[in-house]
């Protein structure tokens, strides 16, 4: 059933490399997403999905699996460039839409980018010094951008929004608030990237989209191993024993990691505590969401007629 | 010979919704009925889904609603197991699973262990049950029934088996977790479910039905496997994982006094040694040991 990545050709150079504590069983792995999938949009009244593709693995993997639990048919997947996007991570977001047969849209972001920190020299709606807007700035913007395309074609589409964020990117905060991390459900928010490579080969997720470095793509050349300084397999075995198995720092250094990394990577992950958390209501009636109002999201009434 | 056809309900409720819910359970009754089952089971809170948190009080029913005076009714001539919110004359809001015998609610079990940690806030919402009880029942054995987290605590089982329980029904809304390729079934929860049934059913020489939901309640997802175990500890049943159906297995009640005899570990049981202990253990605990002169 599952593709076991790391015996698929001795020969070969295997797609990635796969610590032995994050390998899943990708069979309940599907049946469990798939469920899951289809669980939350009945729930909301939904019958439709619709992501945004960017060519990269994350979002590769939510097509699939979103294809795989409701049929190719009822996704669309929208492809937001800006006019520095790599080309070549647009013809990998082509190849999956081809390989599914899933409805898709391509909405170029740069206009919307431009308008607001100007373009040519003109400085635009962001004020004068925008021209001058750093790379995080740009990069954060283009994601909510991309999120407000995404919402919008969410009504035109009829379909709910699928988060295509995982559990390693969640943890150290690589991720724009109410950007790329909003979303109606996320099927692999639990699923460290290592994990999410295991279950895009079991998947049939073409191998280019598997074996290229991971890239935020907000400028050329980016990728997230060499701006985070770590590669994905230490830093998810890391995250993996210090917060799904409880390990000390000590005890992390036991086991042979860099204490500077170790703590480096705590500090990251309690940085970003406020992006995975809805934000605090002043407490100051007798019933506040959230503190001691709380209902499931989805229940009799809640869905959309 | 004293053949027994069991049917697991093996459902996903839908959250909150108590009228659809409330159907399903006609629709298995009567087909579980068409199959020949003399006993049908569902699964924890299978008339209102797991994750309720504050809709517990708005689905909430006291033990003589007649929408379970119907559901008995429906169920004449077998013997139901449903679980749903029970509301106390004072209330509180307690897990329940019912056994339904002819016509009427003829027992019902309020959960006692109420996890709440890690995944579960089950206290926040619910008050935990005071009694663990065998009850005798029309199948011609004694039944225990129990909830979920009951059957984390070894003390559940054992008192069920010693007070005249020949058939343990453990109800379940049990989410899956930990998907690591090493486990048996693919999954941890499943793994450690698995263990405990086998050995409880031979630890007590009893037959271990385990209804278990599927379906998906906000973040959980429910892995369903419900079991039929023989007093040997052999598995007689396994459902599928994950998939929604009313499953049947066919026991021999017999089996329990022919492995009873061969092996005689409720005979030798020392409940007034456990008890003397219990008891010794309790008050030391609580600071009330003769040694600190309180």
């Amino acid at each position: 059933m599952s593709a076991d990545v790391t015996k698929v050709d001795a020969a070969a150079e295997p797609m990635f490399e796969l610590p032995d504590e994050l390998a899943i069983d990708t069979g309940v792995a599907r049946r469990v997403i798939a469920e899951f999938i289809r669980g939350q949009l009945r729930q909301a009244g939904f019958e439709r999905a619709v992501l945004g593709l960017s060519g990269g693995i994350d979002s590769a993997l939510v097509a699939y699996l979103v294809a795989e639990a409701i049929g190719a048919e009822r996704l669309l997947c929208v492809m937001m460039p800006y006019k520095t996007s790599s080309p070549a991570s647009q013809g990998d977001a082509e190849a999956v839409v081809a390989a599914l047969g899933c409805a898709s849209e391509l909405v170029e972001i740069t206009a919307m980018v431009d308008g607001y920190f100007g373009d040519d020299g003109v400085p635009g709606e962001g004020g004068p010094d925008s021209l001058e807007a750093t790379a995080l700035r740009r990069g954060n913007f283009m994601a909510r951008m991309r999120m407000a395309t995404l919402y919008d074609r969410s009504v035109t589409w009829r379909g709910l929004v699928v988060g295509t964020g995982n559990k390693t990117e969640s943890l150290i905060g690589y991720t724009t608030l109410f950007g790329d991390s909003a979303c109606a459900f996320n099927p692999i928010g639990d699923l460290y990237k290592s994990q999410v490579r295991q279950l895009s080969a079991a998947l049939g997720v073409p191998e280019v989209v598997i074996r290229k470095a991971p890239s935020a793509d907000l400028w050329p050349g980016q990728t997230d191993e060499t701006e985070a300084g770590f590669t994905y397999p230490v830093l998810d075995r890391m995250l993996y024993w210090r917060v799904d198995r409880r390990r000390g720092v000590d005890d992390m250094v036991e086991m042979g990691f860099d204490r500077a990394l170790v703590e480096r990577v705590d500090r990251m992950i309690a940085g970003a505590e406020f992006k995975r958390q809805v934000p605090p209501i002043a407490k100051l009636g007798p019933r506040t969401a959230g503190v001691d109002y709380l209902y499931p999201r989805r229940r009799p009434g809640s869905a959309r007629p | 010979m004293q053949p027994l056809r069991i049917a697991l309900a093996q459902i996903a409720p839908r959250l909150g919704d108590l009228e659809a819910n409330l159907a399903r359970h006609h629709e298995l009754i009567a087909a579980a009925r068409d199959r020949g089952a003399g006993l049908v089971v569902f699964p924890e809170l299978g008339l209102t889904g797991y994750q309720l948190q504050d809709l517990a009080a708005d689905v909430a029913m006291r033990a003589e609603d007649p929408r379970l005076g119907e559901l008995a009714e429906a169920a004449r001539g077998l013997s139901a197991v449903v679980s749903f919110v029970e509301e106390s004359p004072d209330h509180r809001l307690f897990i329940a699973a019912a056994l339904l015998e002819d016509g009427a609610v003829r027992h019902v079990h309020r959960k006692v262990f109420l996890p709440t940690y890690g995944l579960f806030d089950e206290r926040r919402f619910f008050a935990p049950g005071d009694v663990v009880r065998a009850t005798p029942s029309g199948l011609g054995v004694g039944v225990g029934l129990a909830i979920c987290e009951d059957f984390w605590h070894v003390s559940t089982p054992q008192l069920l088996a010693m007070d005249g329980a020949q058939l343990l029904i453990n109800v379940s809304s049990s989410p899956g977790r930990d998907l690591a390729s090493t486990n048996e079934v693919g999954l941890g929860t499943a793994t450690s479910w698995r263990t405990l049934m086998r050995t409880y059913a031979q630890l007590t020489t009893s037959f271990v039905v385990f209804c278990n939901r599927v379906g998906v309640d906000e973040s959980l997802s429910f892995w369903g496997g419900s079991e039929v175990i023989g007093p040997t500890g052999a598995a007689i049943f396994g459902a599928p994982m994950f998939e929604e159906g009313l499953y049947t297995a066919d026991i021999d009640l017999g089996d329990v006094r022919r492995e009873r005899i061969t092996l005689p570990l409720l005979r030798d049981e020392r409940p007034e040694l456990v008890g003397r202990e219990w008891e010794r253990i309790v008050n030391g605990r609580a600071g009330l040991d003769e040694d600190n002169g309180q």
